[in-house]
C-alpha cells in the first residue's frame, strides 16, 4: 500500500469514530435530524409547494380567500392578499436557510483569514487589523446593517454581504486567539528548526489546530445569521422579491394578523427560525464539546 | 573523535541582550565532529539563549556563530537539528508518526526516496519494526518512544550538529539510559556533533566528552569530562558538583540565595559574592581584592581547558 | 516501640475513567515512625502520587478506595468530614511540586500561607496569622514581606519554600513532600532538601518523601521504597537500598543514576528497556518481567510477594 492511501485509510477511521462519537451525543442528533428535514424541504420546495402561489396575481385568479385559517384552505390557509401561507414557509425556508449559510460562509472566511494573518503575522499587521476589528465590534451592529442596507439596496446578495461584513470580528477575535495559543507549541519551533517558512508552518500546523474551533464557530455562526436577516427583513430591508421567514413575519405584522389572530399567518415562520435556530446551536454545542471534551465535564 | 578536522559549531564571544539583560556575555565555545559537549548550567545562565543563537532563531547583539566554518545567517541551517526537552510537546497531535519524520524532507523538498529515508530513520532510532509507527499518532506511543521520534526526525535531515536540550529530563529514569545509549551510538555510528544542555552532571558522565559550565551569560569553566566532573577548578562547578547526589566524596556547599538578576551584574568576578571560596577567607587579599574589581572575563574559544576563576589562573600561571 | 506515625494496610485505589476502571493501587502496606523519613520513588503510573492522595483523602470523587489509613491513630478513610478536616493539614500536610498552578495566581502568598491557619483556628485572628506567617517565611528563607507578593513574582524556588511555609501552617505531625525537588535547578534543590532536613528535626516532622529521582532520596531519607505497576516492589533502608538493591528493578532504575568517577558507567548509559507500565494493562504474573534481565518462567505466572530480602529489607521478586 502506498503512503498516501494507508493515510487516507487513517482519516477515514478518525472520521469514523468522530461521527460516532457526535452519533453518542442525544442533543447533536436531534439538531442534525432537524435540520436534515428542512433542508429536504427546502431542497424539495417544489415539490412541495407550487412557487406560483406566492404570486398575489395568481393567487387571486386561483379564487383563494382572504385571512383564510388552515380549516378552509389547507395546510396552513392564506394570508392578507390570498397567497397561501404553506407556499410561504416551504419557499421561504430556501431563502431563509440560504442567506445564513452564505452570510455565515463569509463571516467564518474573513473572519478566519484576518485572524490567521493578525495571529500569526503579528507585530504592526496585528495592531493594525485589530483596530480595524475592534472598530466593528464597538459599533453597534443593528444601526451599522441598516445604514449599510439602505445603501446598498434591498436584495438577497446584498444581504448576505451586510451580515458578513458586520459579523466577521468576533470570529477574528476568538481565531487570533488560538492561533496566538498554537504558535507557541513547542511542534512549531520544531518545524521552524526544521526550516519551515511561513505558509508550510501555517498550512500544516497552524490551521489543523484552529480548524476545530472555526467549524464550531461556524456552526453557530449560521443561527446568527438567519436571525440576523429575520430581523432585517422584519425591518422592512429585506430582498421584496424573494420570500423569506423574515419577510413574511413582517407582512403579517405590518398588515395586522395580530390583531386578526391570524395565528396560522406568522406562527409558522417565528416556529421555523426558531427550530432551526435550535438546531445548529444543538449541532454547534455537540461539535464544541468533541473538539475540547474538558466542556462535556463541566457542563 | 576524529582529530584535524574542523570544528561543527563555533561560537565567537557572542552577545545577545534583551533590553537590558545580558542573556549572554560573551561566551564562545565550540564543538568538534565526532564529539559531545555538556552544557551545563542553571536557569538564568543563558544556555537556552545560546542554543537558540546557534539555531539561528535569536539575533545576536555582538560575536559569531559559524556552523561548519560558515557564518549562522538569520536563515535556518538544517546542518543543525533540536531535540527537545518536552517530546509530547514537539509533535503535533494531529500528525502521524511518518509525516512527523518526513516533515523536514517535505519541507527542503528532498527528491530521494522518501518512505526508504523515513525508514531508515525509524529504524536507527530503535524504533522497529518502522512500518508499524508508520499511521501511530503520538498520543498513541509511549514517552520514550516519542523522543525516539524526535530524534528520528532531526537525524533524517543528516546534521552535522544535534542540539539536545535536556532530551531526558522529562523522560521516566529507567529509560533514560537507552535514549542516551542511542545519542552516543548515533556518535559513534556518524561523526554527529550533539551540544547537550543539561543540568545533569550524571548525564554528562555518561555520555559526554567535554564540559562547558555556564554561569551569568559566560562560561566560566570547560575541560574533559574526566577532568572537570573529578577535579573541578572554578569553584561554581566544585559547588555544583558537590550537591549532585551522586557524588558522595565531596563536602557540600549549598550556595547562598539564587541567580542574580540579569540587569544588575555584580562587580568584578560576577560569581564572587555567592563564592565559597571568596567567603571562606582563605584567600590571599591581593587575590581576592582581584575578585572584587575585576572581571576575569569568559573562558576562550580555544581553550581546551580554563576556569575563569582568578585564585585557579594565579595557581596555574 | 510506640505506634507508628502512618500505617498503611492492603490499600487498594481504583479510578474511574471514561475507559473503565483503572486500578492505580494495587495492595500496599507500610509503616512509617514517628520522627522516621520514608523515601518513595518510582517512575510514571507506580502510583506513589496517589498514595500520598489517599493518605489525607484527596482523590477525585467516585474513586473506590480500600483498605485502611492509620494515621497518629486514627483511621483516615472511615472520618466523617468534621474528622478528616480537622486532620487534614493539622496532622497531616501536603508539600506539592512548586508548579505555577500550584498556588493561587490572584491572591498573596501570604494570604495563602495564612489560610488554613484561620481555617483550622490555629491563629486566633487575622494579625496572629500574618505574624506567623511571615516568621515561617522567613524559616523557609524568604524575607518576611514577601508575603505581599503574587505567585507569578517570585522563583520556582522561592515557590517551593513557599509551598514549604503553606503545609508547616498548622504545625503538622506529618508532611508529605510530592515531587518538591523536580523542574528545580540543581543548587535550588539542594537549598530544598537542606532546608526540609532543617525543619524536619527542628519540629520532630515525620517526613514521607515522594519523587522519581531516586538519587535525591538516598540524601534525605531513612527508608526508601521503590514502586512499581500500583505496588510496592522493593523497601530498606535508604543506602543500601540504593547500593546494593534487591530487587532487579530497583537495580535498573538505580543504574540510571550514574555513580560520577565511577569508570563503568563512564560513556555506558544503562537503563530498562521497555517502558513503564500504565495501570489498567499489566502483564500477567510480575509486572515487571517483560523488562526484567532476569526474569525466567516462574515470573510470568504468579506476581510475588514481598518478602524478606535482609535486615529490615523486603523485596518482591522470587529471586530474593
Amino acid at each position: 500500500m502506498t503512503i498516501t492511501s494507508l493515510a487516507m485509510q487513517r482519516r477515514r477511521a478518525t472520521a469514523g469514530r468522530l461521527w460516532k462519537q457526535f452519533r453518542s451525543s442525544r442533543e447533536g442528533m436531534i439538531g442534525l435530524a432537524v435540520l436534515v428535514v428542512f433542508a429536504l424541504m427546502a431542497l424539495a420546495a417544489p415539490l412541495l409547494a407550487d412557487v406560483r402561489e406566492l404570486n398575489p396575481v395568481f393567487a387571486r385568479g386561483q379564487g383563494n380567500p382572504q385571512w383564510a385559517p388552515p380549516s378552509e384552505f389547507g395546510p396552513l390557509g392564506t394570508d392578507y392578499i390570498r397567497r397561501s401561507v404553506w407556499a410561504q414557509f416551504v419557499w421561504g425556508s430556501r431563502v431563509s436557510l440560504f442567506v445564513g449559510l452564505a452570510a455565515s460562509v463569509l463571516t467564518i472566511f474573513i473572519g478566519s483569514v484576518v485572524g490567521i494573518i493578525s495571529g500569526f503575522v503579528g507585530g504592526k499587521t496585528d495592531a493594525l487589523l485589530m483596530r480595524i476589528t475592534e472598530w466593528f465590534l464597538v459599533i453597534p451592529f443593528l444601526p451599522l446593517a441598516i445604514v449599510l442596507a439602505s445603501i446598498l439596496g434591498r436584495s438577497v446578495w446584498n444581504i448576505i454581504f451586510v451580515i458578513g461584513v458586520t459579523s466577521w470580528p468576533s470570529t477574528a477575535r476568538l481565531v487570533r486567539s488560538q492561533v496566538l495559543t498554537v504558535k507557541q507549541r513547542l511542534f512549531v519551533d520544531r518545524a521552524r528548526s526544521l526550516g519551515a517558512g511561513g505558509w508550510h508552518i501555517v498550512s500544516r500546523h497552524i490551521l489543523p489546530n484552529v480548524s476545530g474551533l472555526i467549524l464550531a464557530n461556524a456552526t453557530l455562526a449560521v443561527p446568527i445569521s438567519i436571525l440576523t436577516e429575520t430581523t432585517l427583513s422584519f425591518l422592512g430591508l429585506g430582498d421584496p422579491s424573494s420570500a423569506s421567514w423574515g419577510k413574511t413575519l413582517e407582512e403579517a405584522f405590518v398588515n395586522g394578523a395580530m390583531i386578526r389572530n391570524a395565528w396560522w399567518y406568522f406562527l409558522p415562520a417565528g416556529i421555523g427560525i426558531l427550530i432551526v435556530v435550535l438546531a445548529f446551536t444543538l449541532i454547534g454545542r455537540t461539535l464544541e464539546e468533541l473538539a475540547n471534551p474538558r466542556l462535556s465535564r463541566d457542563r | 573523535m576524529h582529530p584535524g578536522l574542523s570544528p561543527v559549531v563555533e561560537v565567537d564571544d557572542l552577545h545577545v541582550q534583551f533590553g537590558d539583560a545580558r542573556a549572554v556575555d560573551g561566551a564562545s565555545l565550540r564543538v568538534m565532529p565526532g564529539e559531545v559537549l555538556a552544557l551545563v548550567g542553571e536557569s538564568g545562565s543563558g544556555k537556552t539563549t545560546l542554543i537558540r543563537a546557534i539555531q539561528g532563531l535569536q539575533k545576536a547583539k555582538s560575536g559569531v556563530v559559524r556552523i561548519e566554518g560558515r557564518e549562522q545567517a538569520e536563515s535556518r541551517n538544517t546542518a543543525v537539528q533540536m531535540v527537545f526537552q518536552d517530546p509530547t510537546g514537539a509533535l503535533n497531535p494531529r500528525q502521524t508518526i511518518y509525516e512527523v519524520v518526513a516533515e523536514g524532507l517535505r519541507i527542503r523538498k528532498d527528491t530521494g526516496d522518501e518512505k526508504e529515508m523515513v525508514k531508515v530513520a525509524l529504524s536507527r532510532a530503535g524504533l522497529r519494526p518502522p512500518e508499524r509507527f508508520f499511521q501511530l499518532y503520538p498520543h498513541e506511543i509511549s514517552g520514550g518512544q516519542r523522543q525516539r521520534v524526535v530524534i528520528a526526525g532531526a537525524m533524517v535531515m543528516e546534521p552535522r550538529l544535534l542540539l539536545a536540550d535536556e532530551p531526558v529530563a522529562s523522560l521516566d529514569a529507567s529509560i533514560r539510559g537507552e535514549i542516551l545509549g542511542l545519542m552516543r551510538q548515533l556518535v559513534d555510528d556518524t561523526g554527529l556533533a550533539i551540544l547537550a544542555v543539561t543540568h545533569d552532571l550524571g548525564l554528562a558522565w555518561n555520555i559526554a566528552d567535554r564540559v562547558a559550565v555556564m554561569y551569568l551569560g559566560r562560561i566560566v569553566e570547560t575541560g574533559s569530562t574526566e577532568e572537570l566532573l573529578a577535579d573541578p577548578r572554578h569553584p561554581y562547578t566544585r559547588a555544583l558538583l558537590s550537591v549532585v547526589p551522586e557524588t558522595r566524596e565531596m563536602e557540600q556547599q549549598i550556595l547562598t540565595g539564587e541567580i542574580p538578576d540579569l540587569t544588575r551584574m555584580p562587580p568584578g568576578c560576577r560569581f564572587h559574592p555567592r563564592c565559597p571560596l571568596f567567603q571562606s577567607g582563605t584567600l590571599p587579599d591581593d587575590i581576592s581584592a582581584r575578585c572584587v574589581a575585576d572581571d576575569p572575563g569568559p573562558v576562550p574559544l580555544y581553550a581546551s581547558s580554563a576556569a575563569a576563576c582568578w585564585p585557579v589562573m594565579a595557581s596555574a600561571g | 516501640m510506640s505506634e507508628p506515625m502512618l500505617s498503611v494496610r492492603d490499600l487498594e485505589v481504583t479510578y474511574h475513567t471514561q475507559g473503565g476502571p483503572v486500578p492505580a493501587l494495587r495492595g500496599v502496606n507500610l509503616d512509617l515512625e514517628r520522627g522516621g523519613s520514608l523515601g518513595l520513588a518510582g517512575e510514571s503510573g507506580c502510583g506513589k502520587s496517589t498514595l500520598a492522595g489517599a493518605i489525607l483523602r484527596l482523590l477525585p470523587a467516585g474513586t473506590e478506595v480500600e483498605g485502611q489509613v492509620t494515621l497518629d491513630g486514627r483511621d483516615v478513610l472511615t472520618l466523617n468530614p468534621g474528622g478528616l478536616r480537622a486532620v487534614r493539614w493539622t496532622s497531616g500536610a501536603i508539600v506539592f511540586q512548586g508548579a505555577l498552578h500550584a498556588l493561587n495566581p490572584v491572591r498573596t502568598v501570604g494570604d495563602q500561607i495564612a489560610e488554613p491557619m484561620l481555617v483550622h483556628k490555629t491563629a486566633r485572628n487575622e494579625k496572629q496569622a500574618r505574624a506567623r506567617t511571615e516568621s515561617l517565611l522567613e524559616r523557609v528563607g524568604l524575607p518576611g514581606h514577601r508575603a505581599d507578593d503574587y505567585p507569578h513574582q517570585l522563583s520556582g524556588g522561592q515557590r517551593q519554600r513557599v509551598l514549604i511555609a503553606m503545609a508547616l501552617a498548622c504545625d503538622p505531625l506529618l508532611l508529605i513532600a510530592d515531587e518538591p525537588t523536580t523542574a528545580l535547578d540543581l543548587m535550588v534543590q539542594a537549598q530544598v532538601l537542606a532546608l526540609l532536613s532543617e525543619l524536619k528535626e527542628e519540629r520532630d516532622l515525620t517526613l514521607m518523601f515522594i519523587t522519581h529521582d531516586l538519587s535525591v532520596l538516598t540524601y534525605a531519607c531513612q527508608r526508601l521504597a521503590i514502586m512499581y505497576a500500583g505496588r510496592i516492589v522493593e523497601e530498606g533502608p535508604g543506602w543500601e537500598v540504593f547500593e546494593d538493591a534487591s530487587h532487579p528493578y530497583t537495580q535498573g532504575l538505580a543504574a540510571a543514576f550514574p555513580t560520577i568517577g565511577d569508570m563503568s558507567s563512564r560513556l555506558a548509559p544503562s537503563g530498562l528497556g521497555g517502558d513503564p507500565p500504565t495501570p489498567g494493562n499489566l502483564p500477567e504474573g510480575c509486572p515487571f518481567h517483560p523488562r526484567c534481565p532476569l526474569a525466567r518462567a516462574a515470573c510470568t505466572v504468579e506476581e510475588p510477594a514481598l518478602r524478606s530480602s535482609g535486615h529490615e529489607r523486603r523485596a518482591a521478586c522470587i529471586l530474593v
